[in-house]
């Protein structure tokens, strides 16, 4: 046996865990140099060339107008005030449009595999349109739709209820009468929620055991609407009003404004139907893919078994398609949610575009950074949702 | 004479006329049941209106003389301005790298030898030798512009023929040539000033869909390797790695592209000494890439978390080392099973790229924004434009995820 | 796998790695060259050769004496070049001077059916060019939004920023020097005739359309607060899609600058049906920024908008520039053809009012040009934007506020 074929180990600069604790090493100091060079850069230009920082600017007045706006807004508001409006703007428009574009996009995904050559065609024309135009190119088109409507003074009125106009939508909506009773009746309904959950737990349990029990959906929304009215009478009977009074739209003023009640504006409803039909067109995919990555086995086996199609859909096919289907769709809800910041486009105020009117008053740098935590903080709770709920439904690998 | 054999009984009566032919279609797709017959009278209904309303709006009561008046505009932007191109035609430029991309295509064709390249490369040359004959005026559009145009149908048969004929004719080849075209593409639009003839052209002035679909590109070809890099990065055992590479792409995904791109010309320029060389395109285009790349890095992670543990083992198994196993194995099985979210993130990042306005520079859709609000008696067209700009966008769009699905097909994603 | 396949795999991957690479390096344009880093590696090597040498303890601590002196020589230098000629000499040594500016708003800035930038604020630039060139065509434009005109400005990116920024007490502190007020401005309102109002004043609730990011916004809320008007108000970032809103009567009235009203009018459906209110609800004095911290640079600026101004006044135009004595004291000296108003001191050529005029014409004619008979039509005659007077003749006041401080 010759010498140099004796075994004298792996030398040290080739072993694994050698190189694995280098290459991290280097790396965590390279970001850490690199990172600490744009700060001092940053810092340095600041100071340097007098550029206004800092968030001092916070408690000032912001004077400035906002569009529509969901929470109550006066001018001689405050900066931070401000900004936290303009982010409940965009929250309200990524809520509402995840829910209504994840709606409209599973139908569309379940025409496309629809039977009837018709629908299942126009699924598809659906999907290969609206997903292939830019959003602001689709979002202008809604926006002259809107505009097509008749101007308010001429707008549809439906039982001095409802008004339909290119300003926007006028519907009935309950206005707080008193802090301490709306409070207590949203706490109420909070509370309400967590035993109809509870109730449905219990029976489903029961079903499981004894083979009958009430419906468990249907008792668990039941108990919710029966704390929710007692808790309602409670409070309006102890308090002498009702928790929440409706406040109806009506014009006012010379130019026949709608006001009270609450108005969904032109340019917001533009900006939903664009958000929502573009986002759906996105989903309707994901969801097609996943009801046909379900074997077929699996609802023969359902029909087998004597499963009603509603039942087969709910309790077979959807929770295994869901595994296929959440973790696009969270990416979906963060684009809509992002997507939002085109609205300035077409009037409507979302966070992007009254930060952009801020930075004219107080620095850009500031405020730039405030959008980015805002929308990470949005962006990270979808994910974080997103991520628990995948968890909860994923298989375990064996 | 042979006794004729003939069928006991009737001869078969033909499937009932609710089963054959056009009717039979008709019953089983359509009217299967009252429920899907309804629903198919109520869209034939709506579709019908629809078209009528609209093929009357096209015809009679839109006005498009504002895409007549953009013109080239909309194709090369300012690129041919006398601040862009002081003294001289630069037109020429990107009509020769048009005639470039023709050829790659033709090669394509000439590779394959049919089916989809060679419908792709014969569509792209017939449509733009056809705008040869657009009804503009020959001072508005000059004939060598004309002649230009006209040339890439010989352009596609010149690469038809190389492919055929010549050693590039291999699929490696094929695709480096494309690779030094787009590197020659860039050289020629952009020019230099060592090169006779070819007097720089500033970025600045690029623009129009010339503009978007260069950064597409360019976005395309360099957010994949950066993305496949990140995905491994985020699946590594090394914590500060993954770490890094999860920050990174989270940070990405979670801020919207108009504020990234903000920040780049607000922010950025501060981080960096006050007299480094700075380019503002150049940022853009970085920003989009490391957009994209984030999402292309997730939509890998996914293919390769799909991925059957067993490839792997058996790799090791026959003494692979890891980097080769990742590389030749589990990679490509990976970016296989997720071609079309690969597919639809490079239709969304060629959506994104006319977000470049936010920098000031002139994309198709910018470039027509601005120009109809400059000249206010252009305002009433925005509808005909904005349409317009839908259907150049859906056109490159579609034939993106026409190609992908063809491509899935030939590669059996999903029979197996 | 076999391994020859293999290899051939590997080098085609590195391949494509590297001509990405060199595509990276072309599309940088303007980003760092092989060459420059490979120079600047040179020079620090060359650096630590020296540095390396033995040295006694002494001979580090003169040396780092003598580094300390002349880092705050140079540190010296560097607060002179602050205030003087350090722009100059950039902008001479690029070739070209960067403006930031629009190109959406007809008359001031926009685009023509060729794709060129024209318009009043382009054209200011294009005398600066001229000025300090010779070459008006020596300019780069480039676009912002509203947003970014602060942060472009206080970056210090741009030689001079010209896209109708107000002349306001904040930004002058924050953004830059505003150099001279080239046009008066006022916010205004347009409604329809058929609402039957004759003053901004009976606004009361009515819905109004506003660009975004700008003071028209800050003014129409100061508007409203101080009449108790209780408006609406919708945002729009671009006038597309605000003119669109207004035309269609989402919004019962248009405020914006009067200049870009009378412009935007005749976009409408029906101009006719139009009226621009009589009320004036603010002051916008217009004019060219020029960043913080280089005084000669700012009084270059200054200096040019006044040689427009006062060719105008004593009626040399684009045609008929002397270029020789003319017997006239005054515009002799303003041509560089006897006397002198300070070019020397400015680092400008004796006879720049000659390439400038000569080039753009005098803001007489830029007017007509843009904002004029020949643009969009705005009156100046007895006007705000005509001139205090004729300078030759001080007592024939023409009522207007154009006036920049005399040139001699």
């Amino acid at each position: 046996m010759s010498p140099s074929l004796t075994y004298k180990g792996v030398p040290v600069w080739r072993h694994t865990q050698v190189i694995q604790w280098t290459t991290q090493f280097v790396s965590g100091i390279l970001v850490v140099v690199l990172v600490s060079w744009f700060a001092a850069n940053m810092i340095n230009a600041v100071q340097d060339r007098e550029i206004p920082h800092g968030f001092s600017f916070l408690d000032r007045e912001y004077q400035t107008p906002i569009g529509q706006h969901f929470l109550p807004y006066e001018s001689s508001d405050t900066f931070l005030y401000a900004f936290i409006v303009a982010a409940t703007n965009t929250l309200i428009v990524s809520i509402a449009g995840v829910v209504l574009a994840t709606l409209l996009g599973t139908f569309i995904g379940i025409a496309r595999l629809s039977g009837n050559w018709i629908i299942s065609r126009i699924a598809l024309i659906y999907v290969e349109f609206f997903r292939n135009v830019p959003l602001l190119v689709q979002l202008f088109f809604w926006f002259y739709i809107v505009l097509a409507l008749p101007p308010v003074r001429e707008g549809y009125v439906l039982a001095d209820r409802l008004y339909l106009n290119n300003a926007g939508l006028s519907i009935p909506w309950l206005s707080v009468s008193g802090l301490g009773s709306s409070l207590g009746w949203i706490g109420l309904v909070v509370v309400a929620i967590v035993a109809g959950i509870v109730v449905h737990r219990w029976l489903v349990i029961r079903e499981i055991r004894r083979g009958s029990a009430p419906d468990p959906l249907l008792m668990g929304i039941a108990t919710v609407f029966v704390i929710g009215a007692v808790g309602w009478l409670v409070i309006a009977l102890s308090s002498g009003t009702a928790p929440f009074t409706v406040s109806l739209p009506s014009p006012h003023g010379a130019f026949g404004r709608i006001s009270d009640g609450f108005t969904m504006s032109g340019g917001l409803m533009a900006l939903m139907l664009g958000l929502v039909i573009y986002t759906a067109s996105f989903i309707a995919e994901i969801v097609r893919a996943g009801i046909q990555s379900v074997s077929r086995g699996q609802i023969e086996a359902a029909r087998a078994l004597g499963l009603s199609n509603a039942r087969t859909l709910r309790q077979v096919t959807l929770p295994q398609a869901m595994r296929v289907i959440v973790p696009p769709l969270i990416s979906q809800f963060l684009n809509l949610t992002k997507n939002s910041s085109l609205a300035g486009a077409i009037g409507f105020s979302d966070l992007t575009n009254v930060a952009k009117t801020m930075t004219q008053t107080a620095p850009a740098v500031s405020i730039f950074l405030m959008i980015m935590a805002a929308y990470l903080a949005m962006s990270l709770t979808y994910s974080l949702i997103g991520n628990l709920y995948n968890k909860r439904i994923s298989i375990e690998r064996r | 004479m042979a006794a004729e054999v003939r069928p006991v009984g009737n001869p078969p009566l033909p499937p009932p006329i609710l089963e054959r032919g056009v009717i039979g279609w008709m019953h089983a797709n359509l009217f299967s049941t009252w429920f899907s017959g309804a629903l198919t009278a109520v869209s034939c209904l709506v579709i019908g209106a629809a078209a009528i309303f609209g093929i009357n709006w096209i015809l009679f009561n839109a006005d498009w003389s504002v895409i007549a008046t953009l013109g080239g505009q909309l194709v090369i932007g300012q690129y041919n301005t006398e601040l862009a191109c002081p003294g001289q035609n630069c037109f020429w430029r990107p009509q020769v790298s048009v005639l470039l991309v023709t050829l790659i295509l033709g090669m394509m064709w000439g590779l394959a030898g049919g089916g989809l390249p060679k419908r792709m490369g014969i569509a792209v040359a017939v449509i733009l030798s056809a705008f040869a004959l657009l009804p503009y005026s020959f001072e508005r559009m000059g004939m060598d512009v004309r002649l230009l145009l006209g040339a890439n149908i010989p352009a596609l048969g010149i690469g038809w023929a190389i492919a055929r004929y010549t050693p590039l004719g291999t699929s490696r080849n094929v695709a480096l040539s494309a690779v030094v075209v787009f590197v020659a593409i860039l050289l020629l639009v952009r020019g230099g000033p060592a090169i006779p003839g070819l007097e720089p052209v500033s970025v600045r002035h690029w623009g129009g869909l010339m503009l978007n679909l260069i950064l597409a590109v360019g976005g395309i070809a360099f957010s994949f390797p950066i993305g496949i890099a990140l995905a491994l990065g985020r699946r590594s055992s090394l914590p500060v790695v993954k770490l890094l590479c999860v920050v990174f792409i989270e940070v990405f995904r979670g801020v919207p592209l108009i504020t990234l791109l903000f920040m780049s010309q607000v922010l950025v320029p501060l981080a960096f000494p006050e007299n480094f060389p700075q380019n503002s395109l150049f940022r853009a285009a970085i920003v989009i890439t490391l957009f994209s790349s984030a999402y292309m890095a997730e939509n890998i992670r996914g293919g390769l978390q799909a991925l059957h543990p067993g490839q792997a083992e058996a790799a090791r198994a026959l003494g692979l080392p890891s980097w080769q196993t990742m590389l030749f194995i589990s990679l490509p099985q990976a970016i296989r099973n997720v071609i079309p979210a690969i597919v639809g993130q490079f239709i969304a990042l060629f959506k994104d790229t006319s977000l470049v306005y936010i920098i000031g520079m002139l994309d198709v859709v910018e470039i027509s924004r601005a120009f109809i609000q400059g000249n206010p008696e252009y305002l009433a067209s925005t509808k005909e434009l904005f349409l317009f700009l839908g259907l150049v966008f859906w056109v490159f769009t579609y034939s993106m995820s026409y190609v992908s699905r063809r491509v899935e097909e030939n590669l059996g994603v999903g029979r197996r | 796998m076999d391994p020859k396949m293999l290899k051939n795999k590997v080098y085609f991957v590195v391949a494509v790695l590297l001509a990405l690479a060199v595509t990276l390096a072309a599309c940088g344009g303007g980003g760092l060259s092989e060459e420059d880093v490979e120079e600047r590696a040179q020079t620090l090597a060359a650096e630590r050769m020296t540095d390396d040498t033995a040295m006694t303890e002494a001979d580090v601590e003169e040396k780092a004496q003598m580094l300390a002196q002349t880092m705050v020589a140079q540190q010296m230098q560097d607060d002179q070049m602050e205030t003087v000629g350090n722009r100059l000499q950039a902008v001479m040594d690029r070739g070209r001077v960067i403006c930031a500016s629009r190109n959406d708003v007809p008359g001031y800035g926009s685009l023509d059916d060729a794709g060129n930038n024209v318009g009043f604020d382009i054209d200011l630039c294009r005398a600066l060019a001229a000025a300090v060139l010779g070459d008006p065509n020596a300019i780069e434009i480039r676009l912002i939004t509203a947003a970014e005109r602060g942060p472009t400005i206080q970056s210090g990116e741009v030689d001079m920023l010209v896209r109708t920024v107000t002349w306001t007490t904040s930004r002058d502190a924050q953004w830059g020097n505003y150099a001279q007020t080239m046009f008066y401005d006022g916010q205004g309102f347009m409604v329809r005739k058929d609402l039957g109002v004759s003053s901004a004043m009976e606004l009361q609730e009515a819905s109004v359309c506003v660009t975004l990011g700008t003071t028209t916004e800050l003014n129409l809320q100061d508007f409203s607060n101080q009449n108790n008007l209780n408006l609406t108000v919708v945002t729009f970032e671009d006038t597309d899609a605000l003119v669109a809103a207004y035309d269609s009567q989402q919004c019962d009235a248009f405020t914006n600058d009067l200049s870009q009203l009378a412009a935007l009018r005749t976009a409408l459906s029906n101009p006719d049906d139009h009226v621009i209110l009589p009320d004036t609800i603010s002051e916008e004095p217009l004019g060219p920024v020029v960043p913080h911290g280089d005084d000669q640079w700012f009084d270059i600026v200054k200096t040019v908008m006044g040689i427009l101004i006062y060719a105008e006044a004593y009626g040399v135009t684009a045609d008929n520039v002397p270029t020789e004595a003319t017997g006239d004291t005054k515009v002799d000296r303003l041509f560089g053809l006897g006397g002198s108003f300070g070019q020397d001191s400015l680092g400008l050529d004796e006879t720049v009012a000659q390439d400038v005029i000569g080039a753009v014409g005098n803001y007489g004619e830029i007017y007509d040009r843009n904002l004029g008979p020949d643009g969009i039509d705005l009156p100046r005659e007895n006007g705000r934007n005509a001139l205090w007077a004729n300078a030759r003749c001080t007592d024939c006041p023409k009522g207007g506020q154009i006036y920049a401080a005399p040139l001699r």
